[in-house]
């Protein structure tokens, strides 16, 4: 699954000589968090968040006097004086995966996709994420989720697949859950379907174990 | 007493669904028996069913899925949809002989000739979506009723409660924009039932926002989660919306003996929240409901549960 497929493309962008309250302007607007700084032909120079904003704005604890002079001298910051430079990036060919790795590692919320040649291409964010998440979850379908502890060996899953499919009832996504007891799973099929007591009537026959619902989870904090 | 309709028909038997499947005819046949040995028959006001009139049924679905839905039966396809929605040749003519059922209920109440009614009809309505079949759904029931009471009736305000165990998406999405219409449903909580949706953060939307409202129950609660959620939530929304007339999407599968989902109502806990209904059908709306069968699979309690509920709207 390529960024390039996830990434959003309409980026809007700034320059480094456009003034930091400008780009906090063009932030809350449009409800982003990261705006790519770019020069000519789209090169990207460097990214700055609303985070890097508030850190350069004036203390809220400062008096009246203070504030106005602070707040001339906000005039005069521009963007290339707060900006990351040299950013990490990503490449329209690197992976979903790849993005979700990258922020878990180095906790950042977004990274500008460029091109070889170092043109901004568009930006992969946690929102985008959040999307293809929401997407690969079946939320959009109606459905069921329904839960089974599995021994963790091979062949678990083909015994829950066919037996649901014996039942004509189709799958919306199927989430596997690694974190749980010693040598077992939690196997989670979004089943789309209204029908649920007849699939796990036939898998209770079969002798799988159906999880509470109030027991499901698909990732806790490791246990000390 | 109160004077209560019953639109039932032998023929909403006619709607076979194959053989395992828990929308069955037998539904009927026993919510039948358990209203005859209870002697409640005599007691109601029976309303004929008579096929509902096309633009009627437009009023919610669109002429496509209706021509579709139609074909289908003709052409005994099986399914409408998904294969949860199993039809039979003659499931086109049934679910347009619920519809019109229910709207002879509607006019027989407006026409001040009864003070409520109970529609036991099949197929049920509350999952039909504009122009698609699900969970077992053909026809919106409930919704073409909303929209008849607006448009023939010229009624303002119309109150929907759907406490079936599963979130009524047709009607909610149907009437999101619509703030003349309120659509309350208490369900169990979506991220662990059929269809996923009907999370409290939905609440219509445009001028509609704030007349849809949804609750929902955790699977294992029972009783003392509905209580407690139809005092906080349906309450203060009703008695600031003040309908004019209730319509009830009466579902049955909340039923902690009922198999289709994780929740434990009590049949206590059913007649509690009947009661209440009745409470604020007079307190809102002189008495105007309108209960409509939706689920309930479990052939051992339904008997009793319909029992409870016509009793209730009788008033005995």
């Amino acid at each position: 699954m390529f960024i390039d497929k996830s990434m959003t493309r309409d980026v809007l962008t700034v320059s480094p000589e456009t003034g930091i309250l400008a780009a906090q302007t063009l932030m809350a607007q449009n409800r982003i968090r990261h705006l790519p700084v770019v020069v000519e032909d789209d090169i990207l120079v460097g990214v700055v968040t609303d985070r890097d904003i508030r850190s350069a704005m004036p203390s809220s604890i400062l008096s009246e006097a203070e504030k106005a002079s602070e707040e001339r001298r906000l005039a005069f910051i521009k963007v290339k004086d707060i900006m990351t430079a040299n950013p990490v990036t990503v490449s329209p060919a690197q992976t979903l995966e790849d993005a979700l790795l990258m922020m878990q590692n180095l906790k950042v919320g977004a990274f500008p996709v460029v091109d070889p040649e170092g043109k901004l291409k568009g930006i992969i964010s946690m929102r985008d994420l959040t999307r293809a998440f929401v997407n690969v979850l079946g939320l959009q379908e109606p459905g069921a989720l329904i839960g089974i502890v599995v021994e963790n060996k091979q062949g678990q899953m083909k015994k829950i697949v066919d037996a649901i499919t014996e039942q004509g009832v189709s799958f919306g996504s199927i989430l596997v859950s690694r974190m749980w007891d010693e040598g077992k799973r939690a196997v989670f099929p979004y089943l789309l379907t209204t029908n649920i007591s007849k699939v796990k009537n036939r898998l209770r026959e079969l002798g799988f174990t159906l999880l509470d619902p109030m027991d499901w989870y698909l990732d806790q904090l490791p246990k000390r | 007493m109160r004077r209560t309709g019953l639109v039932y028909d032998e023929r909403f038997k006619l709607h076979k669904t194959g053989p395992g499947h828990p929308e069955a005819p037998e539904r009927l046949t026993v919510i039948l028996r358990g209203l005859e040995a209870a002697d409640l028959l005599p007691k109601l006001i029976p309303i004929p069913a008579t096929a509902a009139e096309m633009r009627w049924v437009e009023t919610v679905h669109s002429p496509e899925y209706i021509h579709r839905f139609e074909q289908a039966c003709l052409l005994d396809l099986g399914e409408l949809d998904s294969a949860d929605n199993q039809i039979c040749p003659q499931t086109y003519e049934t679910a347009l002989l619920a519809v019109g059922g229910i709207l002879n209920a509607v006019d027989t109440l407006m026409e001040g000739k009864i003070d409520n009614a109970f529609c036991a009809v099949r197929p049920p309505g509350h999952h039909a979506e504009r122009s698609e079949a699900l969970g077992f759904c053909f026809f919106n029931n409930v919704a073409i009723a909303a929209r008849y009471l607006q448009i023939r009736w010229k009624v303002g305000r119309v109150g929907i409660v759907d406490f079936d165990v599963h979130h009524g998406n047709g009607t909610q999405h149907i009437f999101e924009g619509d703030p003349n219409i309120f659509y309350y449903s208490i369900h169990e909580h979506p991220s662990f039932a059929y269809p996923g949706t009907g999370r409290e953060f939905e609440k219509g939307s445009g001028s509609g926002l704030e007349t849809t409202l949804n609750s929902t129950i955790l699977p294992g609660q029972g009783d003392e989660e509905y209580r407690r959620k139809i005092m906080r939530d349906l309450v203060p929304a009703f008695d600031e919306f003040m309908p004019e007339v209730i319509l009830l999407s009466a579902g049955f599968d909340a039923h902690v003996a009922d198999d289709m989902s994780d929740i434990k109502l009590s049949t206590e806990g059913f007649s509690w929240i009947m009661k209440r209904l009745f409470r604020m059908a007079v307190q809102y709306a002189d008495g105007r409901l309108i209960s409509v069968l939706e689920g309930g699979y479990s052939l051992d309690v339904l008997p009793e549960l319909i029992r409870n509920h016509v009793q209730i709207l009788l008033d005995l």
